[in-house]
């Protein structure tokens, strides 16, 4: 009787947190009347709301811009994060200490604080409008410069030792040596960070206005807030829908290895 | 040598993103070309091209190049930004004067009154009082008044006719017994379905620039919000309208949700602050059946003479990126000529800012063919224009969450609503 | 960094950050020595040379912008205008950032506990022996992949007045509907309920971890002294997993103050500005306003609030590591 009382009630937490995406969803492809209904099902099975918002926003390339702006941040955090890491762990240069203090310390200011002024830099950048105000504030993490000083930390020094005494330049050692042997690492800093980059919309927000550079988020959330909609809660959903796609599809794949780094990082802290 | 490389390619990168953008030095050759930015509605666009088409085939030194304003946030935001990077047109025509102050902080704007038949041009279109309201506040002159949207209140007179109404109202209480009548539960499910009056009373600041602003100027005879960098409006005039606004809701004469649709086209509700600008709108959608008529902004029962109401004026400037301001002036002079007012009328039946529109032949015509317009025309004249302060937004942002507060959703007094709207502003105010 | 709300990755790392206090940082730069060759010193100083220019002109200056911008008054494009402590008292004297504040500690009131209590829970149950904990695991989870503005605009469609799941639910079991996005007493609890149901996820995993990290022993021990299953709970999960609860704290106090897009998106700071957010009053004085010098000056206020409530859950729910 416990155990059915346990299942029973890990199974309406999986409903709980499950269906309302499936009626979302099934929303989408009901005409306009039926969204209010408890029932997923419909006679009126329509594509409508999906043909409506394509054609009024140019949402693939959304996705296409969210694409590349996520990428592209996150091969550099791991790149220069790396690099960091690397440096703080297995080289010794004057001032090294002082190097991962202020990465310690960096990670103190708060981004309320930071959030304006950075704004007005990108105005007078000229970048307002440009991938550049979205890649290039947020390429460098010290978080991830951290958690991969700790990670390499661990890799054996005979390791490293054998390489140098090979010729090998450090750039090398990191690059083909450490690199390989740090998935863990890479795995949770790239799941972190390009998580993190996409879902953003505050950003994107206040440095992009032309159509055509805004990330999938943005043009969602400026779909829903504007007018563009003209109030058809079928449109709003599917835009959302879309939007959920190719996260849930991801997250499908990758819930496993994205779970268990979350959870050593946690572990970590 | 590994490092000089990578600062070279650094210093590379950065230059070549803070790229400088050059302003157009005009078409090659001996004519000049000015640029018009004109507002991006299909009517003003209509009447921009038509009368640069009009100079341009009388003056072929000087031709004349209309451009839509680029969308933005907002209209202001959009030629601030194109002030701070040196991409302003030479001339504009949608400005909105309360905005003229950000214009000046931002050094963007021409100083007008500097050219010598400026003073006499705008004391043929107008009295020096209503002249005085567009002065700035160095005491000079940067923009030409051009249009006026005086705001009244529409009616939909067969709802104020099958109530048994037979006059506009035109005080506050003839406003609300008419209210009482009009108010009403049309089909009998216990709910009712047809008001008196719409407002958009979520706290955005320009939509009191429609309800509060006209009203207050009507109800205080035609006094300034702000004296300087004083707050004047801390007085009776401003209860009486926060009291009266607070019966629309209190009584349920005005709804707090919100309709799809146009609610007076609908005959939902019987009334609302609006200017002439609504005529082109209401005639393009509406039902053969809807009748419509405009009664004054409405005032306390003690008031006298006639109502002073909000103009909603827009002028025209002149960039101070122009290289030929002389000819963008006499340009801007053919813009509020005589007969370019009179097709500002015809294509847009928008108001000039001229004296004496409805005893002048030229305009007569246009009068006789609509008649709904004679009664905003009689305003033109007394119709109050708006500060410009740099905190202007936020007064009306302070104002407007004061009205949420009181006036829907009941939470203070309207004294110390207007109280509390009154202080926040001088605070905003007394930061500089 | 990043700044947004709920970013994982950043409020992890501040989480981190502000659980080390490194006041031991401190003395080590005043102790550090590390004198070597400088040959080899090249490729350290070419190594992390990227990094130290990124966070100077990225978070450095604008961290030094900041403390010139709150004495000033400023739209970006009309020149820097001095006000002093204009900008101070006029935030000390804004009924709306206290508004914004209470709002946020309203949010939070109702936001931890449900949070604390449904992954605790939901942890409890699934560290048992049962099948298909990954797919349990993997469900809880998924709401806190997806994106803030997919769930802001699902939740808005359930918390409909009239065709809204929830209401029709409630109907459905002979309660009343509720305007849970219209009446300024609901509307912030709506968030707060929406935001727990995006976020326990995680806090199920972190929490997993934790049971799975108490020692099998603790137990034992109290099982030999007959102990309850209740005092079993309160005695040895509780306190041993107050790591674990205070990382759920920090975050969820830092993703409450953060909050941007739920108000934005779903209610616009209304009805009567009960849902109004401290980084959203920050956006709208930046972006409607164009006052730059203010905004930054409640986003000082703002980060300064996020110390002192991180500060005041360490000294009262903190316990030193056992």
């Amino acid at each position: 009787m416990k155990r059915f009382l346990l299942y029973a009630i890990l199974t309406v937490g999986a409903l709980v947190f499950l269906y309302p995406f499936v009626w979302m969803l099934a929303a989408t492809l009901k005409p306009e009347l039926e969204i209010a209904g408890f029932n997923p099902l419909s006679s009126h099975f329509t594509l409508e709301n999906y043909r409506f918002v394509l054609q009024k926003l140019p949402i693939l390339r959304g996705f296409g811009n969210s694409l590349l702006v996520s990428i592209a941040v996150t091969t550099s955090v791991i790149v220069f994060g790396s690099m960091v890491g690397y440096a703080l762990s297995r080289l010794h240069f004057r001032g090294r200490d002082l190097v991962f203090n202020l990465a310690l310390a960096t990670m103190m200011i708060p981004a309320q604080l930071t959030l304006i002024p950075l704004y007005t830099m990108m105005v007078k950048f000229g970048w307002v409008n440009s991938y550049l105000a979205l890649i290039v504030p947020t390429m460098m993490s010290s978080y991830a410069a951290l958690l991969f000083r700790q990670f390499f930390q661990s890799v054996p020094q005979s390791l490293i030792e054998a390489a140098r005494l090979d010729g090998c330049s450090d750039w090398r050692i990191l690059f083909t040596i450490v690199f390989p042997l740090s998935k863990p690492a890479i795995i949770t800093v790239a799941i972190l960070t390009f998580m993190g980059i996409w879902n953003d919309v505050l950003w994107p927000l206040m440095v992009i206005r032309d159509e055509r550079l805004m990330t999938m988020p943005l043009m969602v959330t400026l779909f829903a807030v504007g007018g563009q909609a003209e109030a058809r809660l079928g449109a709003q959903l599917a835009a959302a829908t879309l939007l959920a796609l190719p996260v849930i599809g991801a997250y499908l794949f990758l819930q496993r290895h994205l779970i268990e780094s979350i959870a050593t990082s946690g572990m970590k802290n | 040598m590994n490092l000089r490389l990578i600062i070279l390619l650094l210093v590379v990168l950065l230059v070549s993103c803070t790229s400088q953008r050059s302003t157009d030095p005009g078409q090659p050759g001996s004519g000049i070309t000015l640029t018009y930015w004109s507002a991006t509605n299909a009517q003003e666009l209509e009447f921009a091209n038509k009368v640069s088409a009009e100079w341009n085939a009388q003056h072929s030194e000087v031709q004349i190049k209309v451009e839509p304003v680029p969308s933005g946030q907002s209209s202001e935001e959009v030629i601030l930004a194109a002030i701070a990077s040196g991409t302003t047109p030479d001339i504009y025509a949608n400005v909105f004067p309360g905005a003229m102050q950000d214009l000046l902080d931002a050094r963007g704007v021409v100083q007008l009154d500097d050219y010598p038949d400026f003073m006499d041009v705008m004391r043929g279109r107008m009295t020096q009082e209503l002249l005085n309201q567009y002065r700035s506040s160095d005491g000079h002159f940067y923009q030409v008044p051009w249009k006026s949207n005086p705001i009244m209140v529409l009616y939909n007179s067969r709802m104020l006719r099958e109530a048994g109404i037979s006059s506009l109202p035109t005080t506050y209480s003839e406003f609300l017994s008419a209210a009482s009548r009009v108010t009403r539960d049309r089909d009998g499910d216990g709910q009712i379905d047809q008001w008196m009056l719409t407002i958009d009373y979520y706290p955005i600041w320009y939509k009191r620039l429609f309800d509060y602003l006209p009203l207050y100027l009507a109800t205080s005879n035609g006094q300034p919000l702000l004296e300087g960098r004083k707050v004047m409006f801390d007085n009776q005039s401003s209860v009486a309208i926060f009291r009266f606004l607070h019966e629309c809701f209190a009584r349920g004469y005005a709804p707090r949700q919100t309709f799809q649709g146009d609610v007076i086209l609908d005959g939902r509700v019987a009334a609302k602050f609006v200017g002439p600008n609504s005529i082109g709108h209401l005639e393009r959608y509406r039902s053969a059946d809807f009748e419509y008529d405009y009664g004054p902004i409405l005032r306390p029962d003690e008031a006298t003479g006639q109502p002073v109401s909000y103009a909603d004026p827009k002028s025209i400037v002149i960039f101070k990126t122009c290289q030929h301001p002389r000819e963008a002036w006499q340009f801007i002079k053919f813009i509020i000529s005589r007969q370019n007012d009179l097709k500002l009328l015809e294509l847009s039946s928008q108001l000039p800012i001229r004296a004496g529109l409805l005893e002048d032949q030229t305009f007569a015509d246009y009068f006789k063919r609509n008649p709904k317009l004679v009664k905003f025309a009689a305003q033109v004249m007394t119709a109050r224009s708006i500060e410009s302060v740099a905190e202007l937004k936020e007064i009306f942002d302070a104002i407007a969450q004061e009205v949420e507060a009181s006036i829907v959703f009941d939470l203070k007094s309207p004294e110390q609503a207007v109280h509390d709207a009154a202080r926040r502003s001088q605070q905003i105010l007394d930061v500089e | 960094m990043q700044p947004e709300e709920a970013n994982k990755f950043s409020t992890l790392s501040k989480a981190a950050a502000i659980l080390r206090i490194p006041l031991h940082g401190v003395a080590k730069v005043l102790r550090s020595r590390d004198g070597l060759h400088d040959q080899k010193d090249r490729v350290g100083y070419l190594m992390v040379l990227p990094y130290i220019l990124h966070i100077t002109i990225f978070l450095g200056y604008p961290l030094a912008f900041a403390f010139v911008l709150i004495f000033h008054r400023w739209n970006i494009y009309t020149p820097m205008k001095w006000v002093g402590l204009g900008n101070i008292k006029l935030l000390l004297t804004d009924p709306l950032v206290w508004k914004a504040l209470i709002n946020t500690l309203y949010f939070l009131l109702i936001h931890i506990p449900l949070q604390l209590v449904v992954a605790l829970g939901l942890a409890q149950l699934l560290n048992q022996k049962i099948r298909g904990r990954a797919f349990f695991r993997a469900s809880y989870f998924m709401p806190v992949v997806v994106s803030g503005v997919v769930v802001t605009m699902l939740w808005q469609q359930l918390y409909a007045s009239e065709t809204g799941l929830i209401n029709v639910l409630l109907q459905r079991v002979g309660l009343p509907g509720i305007g849970w996005l219209t009446d300024r007493r609901y509307a912030m609890p709506a968030i707060a309920i929406m935001a727990t149901w995006k976020n326990v996820g995680l806090y199920v995993v972190l929490f997993l971890v934790g049971l799975q990290g108490i020692s099998r022993d603790l137990y034992e021990a109290a099982e030999l002294d007959g102990a309850s299953a209740w005092q079993n709970f309160r005695l040895i999960t509780v306190p041993m997993l107050n790591p674990t609860i205070m990382l759920v704290l920090v975050l969820s106090t830092i993703g409450g103050f953060s909050l941007f897009i739920e108000p934005y998106v779903m209610t616009g700071g209304g009805p009567a500005n009960s849902t109004l957010s401290g980084i959203l009053y920050l956006y709208k004085q930046a972006f409607f306003f164009s006052k730059m010098g203010y905004a930054t000056t409640v986003g000082f206020f703002w980060a300064m609030m996020i110390f002192v409530v991180v500060l005041l859950q360490r000294r009262f729910v903190e316990t030193e590591a056992v």
